[in-house]
């Protein structure tokens, strides 16, 4: 039997979603594809566990839990932390879950990159490097090659990008359009449902942990505007970057405009298109009983192709487990390659 | 008895004949083709006239079995075909003039504005929304206009997908 061993850097909700799903999922994998999952560094932004041992996932998030950082992990607590987790053992695959970052994509290109070197694959659900700098880290793993994957990046659980590559090979993708940002759904769909205005549901979902602290990536539409770009570059082969993306927020939605769209069976959501002619996110009119009218945190998005026509998918679009699934799936068709 | 129609077809080769090909079968004598292959539109489609001849049953098949092939008719019997487009524009919608704005919209070519209804809010920014009868096949042209007419008044456009 032999091992796989994972070092993982990040332990937020998305890391910890990661060390549960494994911890859930692992004898399964070991029976299924004979490999036998070891975690064998955890990091968080400024601490770490590691060892060679592999390291226990529900004692990891008791410690988290517990002192909210890993340097008090039993015996193999550290001060460790960036980039030099990678050096301080050997590893196999890299899942990088740090918080994605639009303005550099750091730590997570640096991290990456320095994996890659390695001739590590990598896993991860960060959108910052790809949106920033696509072309560049592709181009780094195959230079390196070693395998790259990060549906969890897009949609959450929602299947897209493996799902487009892997199920519908025989399908040219012309566009897509969906909602990808679980966040300004639910509040577009609260909004619909109560009546109520944009403040205060906004600061309603924030008590509910939906919204962040600082709602800005999600409610300005930067983090659909990310995702576009991965499946622009990903599905269509465009190559764009953050910047080629036209972006409109829902912060000027008013509850009024949504009475509105209401009356004429219409209603309002957050929507990402991408196609040749346009990357855009935007609050647009989608009709009540088509696929675009998904309620709450959901995701969906539809395909449009040459062959198949219109292939529409939904699913969760966020959530620690939801998108620790995807992240799974990923490290787990690079497992069948080896 | 005899109907027109102008359809629109894609550029490549095999269309035409696609289309005409079962009009035969529904009991329909097709009495003249004019297919114009300069008069391509911006979204690379070309008008195609037709007459038919035969009974009305077997007329209205020929239509359905268009609509059921996807095929846009643009014109039926020299009448032009409409679509209803929905829009919200979110801002000062008043006190940018809004007869100003559904003038502008009338003014565009096979356009025009059919229903508006306007909601105040207590914040001084309104919402109102906009319903426009347009030509077939025009729906991103007239989004497209309409952007443009609201990002002079600052106004937050909400078009249909």
């Amino acid at each position: 039997m032999s091992e796989f061993k994972i070092c993982l850097i990040g332990f937020g909700a998305v890391g910890q979603g990661v060390a549960k799903a494994i911890n859930m999922k692992k004898q399964s994998i070991q029976e299924k594809y004979g490999k036998k999952l070891k975690i064998v560094a955890v990091s968080d932004s400024s601490s770490s566990a590691i060892t060679e041992e592999g390291l226990n996932e529900e004692l990891l998030l008791k410690t988290k839990s517990k002192f909210g950082k890993l340097n008090k992990y039993p015996e193999y607590g550290s001060d460790i932390c960036g980039e030099d987790v990678l050096d301080s053992v050997d590893y196999d695959c890299l899942i990088e879950v740090t918080p994605t970052n639009i303005e550099n994509g750091e730590p997570a290109k640096s991290l990456t990159l320095k994996a890659f070197k390695s001739k590590k694959d990598v896993v991860t659900s960060n959108k910052g490097h790809l949106a920033l700098f696509y072309k560049e880290m592709i181009k780094e793993a195959n230079l390196n090659n070693v395998q790259f994957k990060f549906e969890a990046s897009v949609g959450g659980a929602m299947p897209i990008i493996n799902f487009a590559d892997e199920t519908l090979p025989s399908s040219k993708i012309k566009s897509i359009v969906g909602i990808l940002n679980g966040t300004t759904n639910y509040i577009l769909s609260r909004m619909t449902s109560e009546g109520s205005s944009y403040l205060n549901t906004l600061e309603e979902s924030q008590q509910l942990g939906i919204a962040e602290t600082d709602p800005t990536q999600d409610v300005e539409g930067i983090d659909a505007a990310c995702k576009t770009v991965i499946l622009a570059n990903s599905l269509l082969k465009i190559d764009a970057t953050y910047e080629d993306v036209e972006v409109v927020g829902i912060s000027k939605i008013t509850s009024e405009s949504i009475d509105l769209a209401k009356k004429e069976g219409y209603l309002i959501k957050l929507i990402a298109e991408v196609s040749l002619d346009s990357l855009k996110v935007s609050p647009r009119l989608v009709k009540k009983n088509s696929p675009y009218a998904v309620e709450g945190t959901l995701n969906m998005a539809t395909l449009k192709t040459d062959l198949a026509d219109e292939v529409t998918v939904v699913g969760k679009g966020a959530g620690s487990l939801e998108t620790a699934s995807a992240i799974l799936t990923d490290l787990i068709n690079v497992i069948r390659t080896k | 008895m005899r109907m027109n129609l102008v359809l629109e077809l894609l550029d490549i080769p095999g269309q035409l004949v696609s289309v005409l090909e079962p009009i035969g079968g529904l009991g329909a004598n097709l009495v003249t083709v004019i297919h114009q292959r300069d008069l391509k539109n911006e979204k690379g489609m070309i008008p195609v006239q037709i007459t038919l001849e035969g009974e009305q049953e077997n007329l209205n098949l020929v239509i359905e079995k268009l609509n059921e092939m996807g095929i846009t008719i643009l014109e039926l019997d020299g009448v032009v075909r409409k679509e209803r487009l929905s829009t919200i524009l979110i801002g000062h919608v008043i006190d940018t003039d809004i007869k100003d704005t559904m003038d502008k919209i009338n003014e565009l070519k096979g356009v025009s504005v059919v229903d508006l209804e306007v909601k105040l809010a207590e914040e001084l920014e309104s919402s109102a929304m906009i319903v426009v009868e347009a030509d077939f096949g025009k729906k991103s042209f007239v989004f497209d206009k309409i952007q443009e007419i609201a990002n002079k008044k600052d106004l937050l456009v909400v078009n249909e997908v």
